[in-house]
């Protein structure tokens, strides 16, 4: 159930974002967009990895071998989450960087400003 | 100890070890930075260098196990034979390319080590997430690089870019995620093990969210505009990173996991088909360097994507290697050597790329360039392309074929027009300070990657490279005086050629002679110029040896290369002049269409018969035809018959003086000799009489359309080439009569053709040489300035117009002959016809120039200089030849056929003897002589007592100036410009509809996030209905 309501967030967030990426005009409002998708995306992975009821998957005296397989919860995604967020962060920060040289270069942040190269 | 040093995980560390090492260097100076940077890239190339040895040589692929687990539980890495080939070509790019960052920041030093890190990463990853991590890394390190240049149009460009991969790699993140809610695998080899359990909506939204991506990076057709605008503006050194190594990292991604999406091959082809055919076709209308090469970069991606799922389909993995291989190999070295070059010139648009003009070296370089970019032998897209053709055709993939086809002549359109530009606008050379040496090295690759693929396509005969190897030697010699090389030619060519004709016989041994000897004596001309001629003498060398090497072919693998030198080298001489350019492309594209069609009558006989031999033509069964058409088709383009000959006049009237004479009388054989090899087919095919009667009035149209152009015509050397166009129908005529008597006419006509347009074109050369007029309006009267040329021309339209004793009679008897046997009525009525409206012509060619008033200004002109008379006079002594003793060809000819068709065709008719003998010409011959001599001593002593001046001035006949026009107007009714009409109108057309679907491209990146988005969508719809379809059957 958890997992259910958590999936369907990240996925709600990911189609804001897309929503908002599309409808924007100003670069950060869109840059915000791409946050939102990825942030939506890693809620997603962590609610894939999900498992019901599950506990930390620490095999110890509190979780065996045989019981690791249906009461813990899986450790891949959560690892994988990890590393996707470290990786939109470096996305959004180059993002961010080239927003405020497109500010410098024309003073405006609208995006229908920068259609130079066509055709 | 050496093993563990060249262990392929060393790249990796050695990557990211430098890239968080260069900073420290940095604090130790500059120069440390520039070696430890260049040391890093260095050693990247030697281990995959190392790699790609020990794998060649059988070992099996290098497993790169990580953190002490093995697969699945820990990531691993495979440097197999594909990989190493990827890995070490991308990182010799990458070193050739250090040379232009390597004195930058040490941040750009940095984000270049982590990009040329990171795709190997992504082609040597077994892990779908790692693949994932690398993907990033090489983004990342992508936008850190476009940051370099920081005009607006190119921080616009970035942008764009940057949400467009975005968008992609968060749809390889998803994919990847649902993938393993699926399966609960990330291995890539698991996965592929395990495919079939990949099931459910959640299952196929997986990889079709993976696909989606992967097809993305590679910058599909028409979500794009991203992709073309970072090439437009990116520094040229990026953009040729992007082009070359990123999309090999991505390509190899979808190649490894393309056993996942087996059941998209088609809808994958079909997007890569897609991209190729738009992307080339709105490049012709492109005018900004770096964008079309962004054009071109996106439909060489394209062309991968459409064979590597079709090839899978087909488990043809042999040639699958051959093709991969050679079409990224191609597409990497001279894609990036092309970008490289553009920053070498810096001018944006095509036009200012005259800058070039100058430099030998660079135009060379570029040839090279331009010439493997469009999949021109010797290089290696060439023969990836004719791999895969031969292996589509297998498949019966016809329609496959046609769209591989149809892109790259679109490709081959702008890249030689854009060649073209840069060889004939007279800019001044500037300084432009950039190193050259990165681009040679990327030449140099080229050339030897083509020698290793063509190895691997099976041409193994050395002395196919015999051409190309005088055409180096002459290179190397361009420094000494123009006749001196000129020489140098004649020399090699002589030795060269005859070795290449030494082993052969029949009719390939005459054909050989005929090409070889034509070629020399014709060449001889090239003496009288004695200015410099840049790049003239190592083409002719290529030209001459390619002439009598393509006789030698026995595959048709050698036949076609061969075939594709003489086109090439044909159409850089006719490019040198800078009024033929238009021209010469149109000669190039008819002449590629007309080698595509040779190609795809080859790939069909070797489905039918499983062999490239030649000498399979003979043994096709009787479902042949359609190679029989194919080859038709193809050879009369070649050969400039009527509806196709529009390009024909402008190439031949445009060239230099000296390679008019060589085009129409020795190339043009090229495509008689392709007739008679090719018409074996159509003896054994059910339908061949058929065919063969349509080839035969499609020659004899061609034959009357070309004598009445001509006639019409007041340029010089423009109607000679109608005539030679109006000669070769004749021959292609004969060859269809498909007699023996038919194929000995054709070989007379075609050597009669060779010395009577050698002659001619010569004389041509001599007159405006001298006048420096090529309207024959303003000509007359030359005889008596030019006896010795008026009489060569004289000699030779006796023998062209076929009228006794010479030996263009000889001809028209022998075709007559072979007509009437065969029961050609029609055919033979317009031969007669035919030979009437040449009478006209050349009438009006000899009175119009050598007789009548003489022009003031022409009465000091003197005699051709000796260099363009020789030849003249040897080609004379040749028609005596034929004239005096017509056994001396024709039993050679005879005999040569007849082996041939003995057991294919029974020729019940007269013997030759029989028909020939009973005219003997020598006695006939010896009266003429007489009589010419008795003639000639008569207009000597006219001449000497000054009668002639009043007699050459009179008006012969005063009626026939106006007997001409009335003539004129018939020919001009009867010969509607319908042929030019209709591929004017087929240009238009393209660059038309190429003008409206650019427009997508409207520069907006949110725009191009839908795009994105719908792409994606579609791509869902397109992969769901078959998905279903299959479910439902």
């Amino acid at each position: 159930m958890i997992s259910r309501i958590v999936l369907t967030t990240g996925l709600l967030l990911v189609l804001i974002g897309l929503w908002g990426m599309l409808t924007h005009r100003n670069i950060l409002r869109i840059i915000i967009g791409f946050s939102l998708m990825g942030t939506g995306t890693h809620i997603v992975i962590v609610a894939i990895g999900y498992v019901a009821n599950g506990t930390a998957p620490i095999i110890d005296r509190a979780l065996s071998v045989s019981e690791a397989i249906s009461r813990a919860v899986d450790p891949v995604p959560s690892a994988l989450a990890v590393t996707a967020i470290v990786i939109g962060m470096a996305v959004t920060a180059v993002m961010l960087a080239y927003a405020i040289r497109l500010y410098e270069s024309k003073k405006t942040l609208s995006i229908d400003a920068f259609t130079e190269s066509k055709w | 100890m050496v093993e563990s040093l060249l262990h392929p995980l060393n790249i990796f560390i050695v990557g990211l070890a430098g890239g968080f090492l260069i900073p420290l260097f940095y604090r130790l100076g500059k120069s440390w930075t520039a070696a430890a940077f260049v040391l890093a890239l260095a050693a990247m190339t030697v281990i995959s260098g190392y790699g790609l040895f020990v794998l060649l040589n059988g070992t099996a692929p290098i497993e790169i196990l990580t953190g002490g687990a093995k697969p699945p539980y820990a990531i691993n890495l495979r440097m197999g034979l594909a990989e190493s080939i990827f890995a070490f070509s991308v990182n010799l790019v990458a070193l050739f390319g250090a040379a232009y960052v390597v004195r930058e920041r040490y941040g750009t030093l940095l984000l270049y080590l982590l990009l040329v890190m990171g795709i190997q990463g992504m082609v040597m990853t077994r892990d779908l997430f790692n693949l994932f991590v690398f993907l990033e890394i090489v983004s990342i390190a992508t936008y850190g690089l476009l940051g370099l240049r920081d005009t607006p149009a190119s921080l616009s460009a970035t942008f764009k870019f940057l949400m467009a991969t975005v968008l992609a790699s968060t749809f390889f993140l998803i994919g990847t995620l649902l993938l393993y809610a699926v399966t609960g695998i990330l291995n890539i080899d698991e996965l592929i093990a395990k495919r079939a359990s990949i099931t459910g909506p959640i299952g196929f939204a997986a990889l079709i969210f993976l696909l989606a991506c992967l097809l993305l990076e590679l910058k599909p057709f028409p979500a794009n505009g991203w992709g073309l605008d970072v090439y437009e503006t990116a520094r040229c050194d990026v953009a040729a990173m992007i082009s070359g190594g990123v999309s090999a990292g991505v390509f190899f991604a979808l190649l490894k996991l393309l056993p996942l999406f087996e059941d998209q091959l088609e809808l994958i082809a079909g997007l890569g088909a897609m991209t190729f055919v738009f992307s080339n076709l709105i490049g012709l209308q492109q005018t900004n360097a770096q964008r079309l090469l962004g054009y071109s970069s996106i439909g060489q991606v394209g062309l991968l994507t459409i064979a590597v799922p079709l090839l899978y389909r087909l488990n043809a993995d042999n040639a699958m290697f051959l093709v991969v291989g050679g079409l990224f190999i191609n597409h990497l070295f001279a894609k990036v050597g092309l970008f490289w070059l553009a920053g070498y010139v810096g001018r944006e648009r095509l036009q200012d790329w005259a800058v070039l003009a100058r430099r030998p070296g660079a135009i060379l370089t570029f040839g090279i360039l331009i010439v493997a970019i469009s999949g021109l032998p010797p290089f290696p897209g060439f023969w990836a392309k004719w791999q895969l053709v031969m292996s589509l055709a297998v498949g019966d993939l016809h329609v496959w074929i046609a769209i591989v086809l149809v892109g790259s002549l679109l490709e081959a359109a702008y890249m030689f027009r854009w060649f073209s530009l840069a060889l004939n606008s007279p800019a001044e050379a500037d300084g432009v300070p950039a190193d050259l040496f990165p681009i040679f090295g990327m030449a140099l690759l080229l050339v030897i990657s083509g020698y290793i693929a063509g190895k691997l396509a099976g041409l193994a005969a050395l002395w196919a490279y015999m051409p190309l190897a005088a055409g180096l030697v002459l290179h190397m010699l361009a420094r000494l005086p123009s006749r001196m090389q000129c020489l140098i030619v004649l020399v090699l060519v002589t030795v060269g050629g005859s070795q290449l004709i030494l082993e052969l016989s029949g009719i390939s041994l005459l054909f050989a002679m005929l090409l070889l000897a034509g070629g020399l004596v014709v060449s001889i001309a090239c003496l009288a110029r004695t200015d410099h001629r840049s790049g003239f003498y190592p083409l002719l060398a290529v030209m001459l040896l390619s002439l009598p090497a393509l006789p030698r072919a026995t595959t048709s693998l050698e036949f076609i290369f061969v075939w594709e030198l003489i086109t090439l080298s044909s159409y850089f001489l006719i490019l040198r002049r800078t009024e033929a350019a238009a021209h010469a492309l149109q000669y190039l594209l008819f002449s590629l269409a007309a080698a595509f069609f040779l190609l795809c009558a080859f790939a069909v006989l070797h489905t039918q018969t499983g062999s490239v031999s030649l000498s399979a033509l003979r043994a096709a069964g009787p479902d042949s035809a359609p190679v029989f058409v194919l080859l038709a088709i193809g050879l009369l383009i070649k050969a400039g018959a009527i509806g196709v000959h529009v390009w024909l006049p402008g190439a031949y009237a445009e060239a230099d003086d000296d390679v008019s004479a060589l085009l129409s009388a020795v190339i043009s054989k090229v495509s008689i000799y392709g007739l008679l090899v090719g018409t074996y087919v159509a003896i054994r095919s059910d339908v061949s009489l058929n065919l063969a009667l349509v080839v035969g009035w499609i020659g004899m149209l061609t034959t009357l359309a070309g004598a009445m152009l001509a006639a019409r015509q007041d340029d010089l050397k423009r109607m000679l080439a109608y005539s030679s166009m109006s000669q070769l129908g004749y021959i292609v005529a004969a060859i269809a009569l498909m007699s023996h008597l038919g194929w000995v006419t054709a070989l007379y006509l075609a050597a009669n053709h060779l010395l009577v347009k050698g002659i001619l074109f010569l004389v041509a050369a001599a007159i405006i040489l001298r006048t420096g007029k090529r309207s024959i309006v303003e000509l007359g009267g030359l005889a008596g300035v030019m006896p010795v040329t008026f009489t060569t021309a004289a000699i030779a339209i006796v023998a062209m117009s076929g009228l006794p004793p010479l030996a263009g009679f000889g001809g028209k008897w022998l075709l007559l002959s072979a007509m009437m046997e065969k029961g050609w009525y029609g055919p033979a009525l317009m031969t007669l016809l035919a030979t009437f409206v040449g009478f006209i012509y050349m009438a009006r060619f000899i009175q119009a120039i050598f007789l009548g008033p003489r022009r003031a200004t022409h009465d000091a002109l003197t005699e051709a200089p000796i260099p363009l008379l020789t030849p003249q006079i040897l080609l004379i002594a040749g028609i005596f030849l034929m004239s005096f003793f017509p056994k001396l060809l024709i039993t050679p000819l005879s005999n040569a056929i007849d082996p041939q068709f003995a057991s294919t065709l029974v020729w019940q008719g007269m013997s030759l003897e029989m028909i020939y003998g009973y005219w003997n010409p020598v006695p006939v011959m010896a009266l003429a002589v007489i009589a010419s001599t008795i003639l000639f001593g008569l207009f000597w002593l006219l001449q000497q007592s000054g009668w002639w001046a009043t007699i050459a001035n009179v008006e012969i006949g005063g009626t026939r100036p106006s007997l001409y026009k009335g003539f004129r107007a018939v020919f001009t009714t009867l010969t509607p410009p319908w042929a030019g009409a209709l591929w004017g109108g087929l240009t238009e057309a393209t660059t038309t509809s190429a003008e409206r679907i650019r427009i997508l491209y409207t520069g907006n990146g949110q725009t191009y996030n839908l795009y994105i988005l719908y792409y994606f969508l579609a791509l869902y719809a397109a992969a769901g209905v078959r998905h279903l379809w299959v479910a439902v059957n």
